[in-house]
């Protein structure tokens, strides 16, 4: 074989990614840089920011085979487990294990402030509708005021998989930003009178109550919203580990190890999914401003229902605790805590909070069972424009052979 | 574009209405839940007496004693002798 130096040279040179580098690989260098920088150094969900921005990184180096789209690429294999909707019930596996639901249920009806948090969801779907987005992406983007990330990534996976970076990236970057968001819009609803409301200590609940209760949900939801059985089966399933008393090594196991690995995966796949294409686009920046929307309507939904509840029971109900519907467990309840502690330092609202922040957990799984059943087995018939510009350059040839597919399938129903 | 509209609220309508009926149908359960099976608290469990230090046997103090006096004295341990110890 013939070795010329020069040719030889040039080959490597050709062969580098800076020969392929183009100015949206460079952009999306730079985000992930800022969400590095973010979550090291601001410590904005550094468990997430930080794995998603250098999956950012990774997916964008040109020739590395690191973007969910490149197949037999290291995080092509991660990407499956969101594509294929693993992921995300197993992070709520290991919240399930996380999670205590004493508070809910010692003070059943803050489920109520779960439900009204929800509202932002819905006023975020109908803005999304209006700036153009088909129902499935409208539905996938108000999702983000569920303020729960692996829900947002299941029901963008599964009703609009082509803005699933976007949506996740505005999901957990506003859940970073919670306790930021949250504080102004609650002082604003409330009156200093009803932040100093003290509530009643909380009557301990039967061990007995906290093992049946994840069965009965399931039971009683899953069989309502059979679409909803991953997210919230998975839940259940770890609170029950939690709870029975008889699965100590399961249930360390789901707090600590599985919810970390899976987390590693989760983050990184969905930061291989923010390439240039899929991310440099107006919708992106539609889908960050309808995301703020959301999560400020559901937190201000929870303050408002709580207010209601206030009335209702003759202050009895701190309003504050109804921010904390939004789910962002356990952040909202922190900042609940936080903003009834700024009015009186010896009032804790902590754990009525709890209430509220676990019932949005369940709330939002709710809300994304709603979805998936009246969209969750239709593919989407029309994009975005500028999705239907990127669809519009595949071959006709191609495009044939899927209607005769579609066609085949339909036929076969 | 009014249609979609239109479908947007119809559905946001809808899907708050099912939240609240769903998490609504969980309140009555728990709360039926809690009635059936109150909480008991737990038996007190019966308090131990604190154990006793174990108590160094009597050689021991003398050592220890005796170790201190001789380097208080600036003497040899072997020059003197405790022969009585008694708490006062």
């Amino acid at each position: 074989m013939e070795f010329s130096f020069g040719a030889s040279a040039t080959k490597i040179l050709t062969t580098t990614g800076f020969s392929q580098l183009e100015g949206g690989d460079i952009l999306m260098i730079g985000v992930a840089c800022l969400m590095i920088y973010l979550a090291i150094w601001k410590k904005f969900e550094p468990l997430l920011l930080l794995p998603i921005g250098f999956g950012c990184l990774l997916a964008n180096i040109p020739m590395s085979m690191m973007a969910n789209t490149d197949a037999g690429g290291l995080l092509n294999f991660f990407y499956q487990g969101v594509k294929h909707e693993v992921l995300p019930p197993l992070i709520f596996l290991g919240v399930g294990a996380l999670t205590d639901f004493g508070p809910l249920l010692a003070n059943p009806t803050t489920l109520l402030l779960g439900a009204a948090a929800q509202i932002g969801v819905y006023i975020t779907l109908i803005g999304a509708v209006l700036l153009g987005f088909n129902m499935h992406e409208a539905s996938a983007i108000g999702i983000i005021g569920g303020a729960d990330g692996p829900t947002s990534i299941f029901i963008a996976s599964k009703l609009a998989p082509h803005l699933l970076a976007p949506i996740a990236v505005a999901a957990y970057s506003y859940m970073a930003l919670v306790p930021l968001i949250q504080p102004p819009i609650m002082k604003l609803l409330t009156t200093e009178k009803e932040r100093k409301i003290k509530m009643a200590q909380l009557k301990p609940i039967s061990q007995t109550v906290k093992i049946i209760f994840p069965v009965v949900v399931t039971i009683v939801c899953c069989l309502m919203l059979p679409g909803v059985t991953p997210l919230l089966g998975m839940l259940m399933l770890g609170n029950l580990f939690r709870e029975s008393g008889v699965t100590a090594r399961l249930h360390e196991t789901s707090e600590t190890h599985l919810i970390n690995i899976v987390t590693i995966l989760l983050a990184l796949a969905v930061g291989s999914s923010m390439t240039a294409e899929s991310f440099l686009r107006l919708e992106t920046l539609k889908i960050i401003v309808l995301g703020l929307l959301a999560f400020c309507i559901a937190t201000a939904g929870g303050v408002l229902f709580g207010k209601l509840m206030c009335k209702m029971t003759g202050g009895r109900v701190n309003p504050l605790i109804g921010s904390a519907g939004v789910s962002a467990v356990p952040m909202a309840a922190r900042v609940s805590q936080k903003v009834g502690a700024e009015t009186d330092s010896s009032n804790f609202l902590l754990m009525h909070a709890m209430g509220p922040n676990v019932a949005g957990v369940i709330g939002s799984a709710v809300a994304a069972g709603v979805f998936i059943s009246l969209f969750g087995d239709v593919a989407p018939l029309e994009s975005h424009a500028a999705i239907a510009d990127i669809v519009g350059t595949v071959e006709p040839g191609i495009k044939a052979a899927i209607a005769q597919v579609a066609g085949v399938a339909e036929s076969l129903r | 574009m009014e249609a979609s509209f239109l479908a947007a609220v119809n559905v946001s309508v809808l899907a708050m209405a099912v939240i609240f009926t769903v998490l609504v149908i969980l309140i009555f359960t728990i709360k039926v839940l809690v009635r059936l099976v109150p909480y008991e608290a737990p038996p007190p469990k019966a308090r131990r007496q604190p154990a006793s230090a174990p108590s160094a046997s009597g050689d021991d103090h003398v050592a220890v004693i005796t170790a201190t006096l001789a380097i208080h004295l600036g003497k040899s341990p072997d020059e003197f002798r405790i022969v009585n110890i008694s708490q006062p």
